[in-house]
């Protein structure tokens, strides 16, 4: 039957999604949240020096952090569009470099590649770092999508695909018109996911010179010798921003439910 | 292309899945406004044979000619074809993240070209002719059973096909749900399209075939009019399936 829910992908290294039921007064998404808004407010307030000074000091590497999510999660989901169906292709050699090109990606370690990518890559071009670290981080992450878009479209009822190819659609037409819309709200929980983790995972490349909120941390703490402090206060931004995240994600997809079921 | 030629051409069809012979070498053909209903037992091929008309399966060996074209010869473009020849399933099939209304246009404005305004209009009509104009705008998902295959129809209509093929369209359907999918083909056969239908109804086939075919096994068994059919099979095999379901 066409119009049975999608089934649901469990890829979970991103964040716990709140569901409806999750924001009640004491749920954990309330309590994280306001908890370590609270705690930030109150060392700032409380102890300005050195967490006021800390505070003033990361707003550049916040902002770097989401550029690198975001610029990797764009190239991530068109890789991972491609790779997707690439692994569904009926053409055998694009399959197996599809294929091959996730099953590499996913048995390397995301520190080991970031470093393998930048190195290589600067061996053979001068790029920026930003953009090393955005290519690598795509890869990567390109691998775990196309994953998840192939899932997306083979959840979708053969009968679709049936209907559409009778109606007179090819292949192409049957996938962006028919499967893909469809495959969408079955993809969009997974990629939200996939976004959150991204947004943690873009920490690594602090390592790689990029001056992300980590980063910034690090050059603070050294010159301080105030770690502890320092690191907590990273610690804060990153769960707010993942908590912030995560209940945007789980908004859009309440907003996407299910076509026409009240 | 003379009127009294043949609209479909099966000549000694036969498609194997693995060792078994779903289809065993069938031959039929079908004149431009005929209407054909294909009976017999599950696992017989009747699905199968009606799914290679339009090449949804692909037979291993034999002919197929729809409306003067091979359909297995690849310098024929399949979805060119597949544009005159509409399909209704048994499971409806309708695209659940468009409309009614858009489930009739898509193909239309994207395949044939026509202008939005054209497309609904004539969407517009077929979903009259087919009884639910009211449910233009709802989503399949919260359409019933009978209404959703209705609109399956009309979706197929919309393309202006030469032949339309329906496979079991009742036989997801709640019993009271039944009457209403059959009024509406019943209308269809009337207006002169060309028919084939695998069904179980024999009502529907008594009534609107002017040629019934039984299969069984992959082959066909007995063919002939809903007279001799019904009343005077000639076959064991056909006796023995009409006394199991009428």
């Amino acid at each position: 039957m066409s119009h049975e829910n999608p089934k649901v992908i469990e890829i979970s290294d991103g964040a716990a999604i709140p569901t409806k039921k999750d924001f009640g007064l004491f749920s954990a998404w309330r309590i994280a949240f306001f908890g370590a808004l609270l705690v930030l407010i109150y060392l700032v307030v409380t102890r300005p020096d050195p967490y006021l000074r800390i505070v003033k000091f990361l707003p550049d590497g916040i902002i770097v952090t989401f550029q690198v999510t975001f610029f990797s999660i764009a190239l991530a989901l068109l890789l991972g569009l491609i790779t997707g169906l690439g692994r569904i292709s009926r053409n055998k050699i694009i399959n197996a470099i599809a294929s091959t090109y996730v099953e590499v990606v996913r048995g390397i370690p995301l520190l080991v590649q970031l470093f393998y990518i930048y190195y290589a890559l600067g061996r053979f071009v001068k790029v920026p770092d930003m953009v090393a670290a955005v290519v690598a981080m795509s890869v990567c992450y390109g691998a775990y999508m196309g994953e998840v878009f192939r899932a997306g479209i083979e959840s979708i009822d053969k009968g679709q695909t049936e209907a559409a190819r009778s109606l007179g659609f090819n292949r192409r037409q049957t996938m962006f018109y028919v499967i893909l819309p469809q495959a969408w709200r079955t993809i969009l929980p997974p990629v939200g996911n996939e976004f959150i983790a991204l947004l943690k995972d873009t920490s690594l490349v602090s390592i790689l010179a990029v001056a992300d909120l980590l980063r910034r941390g690090r050059e603070f703490a050294s010159e301080t010798f105030a770690y502890f402090e320092t690191y907590t206060v990273i610690a804060l931004i990153y769960l707010l921003i993942t908590l912030i995240l995560s209940k945007l994600v789980s908004l859009m997809e309440e907003r996407l439910n299910y076509y026409g079921k009240v | 292309m003379e009127k009294s030629d043949p609209i479909i051409i099966i000549e000694n069809a036969c498609k194997y899945f693995g060792q078994l012979k779903a289809v065993n070498n069938v031959s039929l053909s079908i004149q431009p406004g005929e209407k054909v209903v294909i009976i017999g037992p599950s696992g017989s091929g009747k699905s199968t044979l009606l799914r290679s008309i339009n090449r949804l399966e692909e037979i291993s060996s034999g002919r197929i000619v729809v409306d003067g074209l091979d359909i297995m010869d690849k310098s024929n473009d399949i979805n060119k074809i597949r544009m005159e020849v509409g399909m209704v399933f048994q499971s409806f099939n309708l695209f659940p993240h468009k409309t009614a209304l858009q489930n009739l246009t898509m193909a239309p404005i994207k395949l044939r070209k026509m202008a939005r305004e054209q497309a609904e209009e004539i969407a517009l009509r077929l979903l009259k002719k087919v009884n639910i104009q009211d449910k233009a705008h709802a989503y399949p998902a919260q359409l019933s059973g009978g209404q959703q295959q209705r609109v399956a129809i009309a979706r197929a209509l919309a393309m202006n096909p030469k032949i339309m093929l329906f496979d079991e369209p009742t036989s997801a359907l709640d019993p009271e749900m039944i009457g209403e999918v059959l009024d509406v083909m019943k209308n269809l056969a009337l207006e002169g399209m060309t028919m084939v239908v695998v069904t179980h109804e024999m009502g529907f086939a008594r009534e609107v075939a002017d040629r019934v075919i039984f299969m069984d096994h992959g082959a066909v068994v007995e063919e002939g009019t809903p007279e001799h059919f019904f009343h005077n099979p000639t076959h064991e095999r056909t006796k023995l399936f009409l006394s199991q379901i009428l």
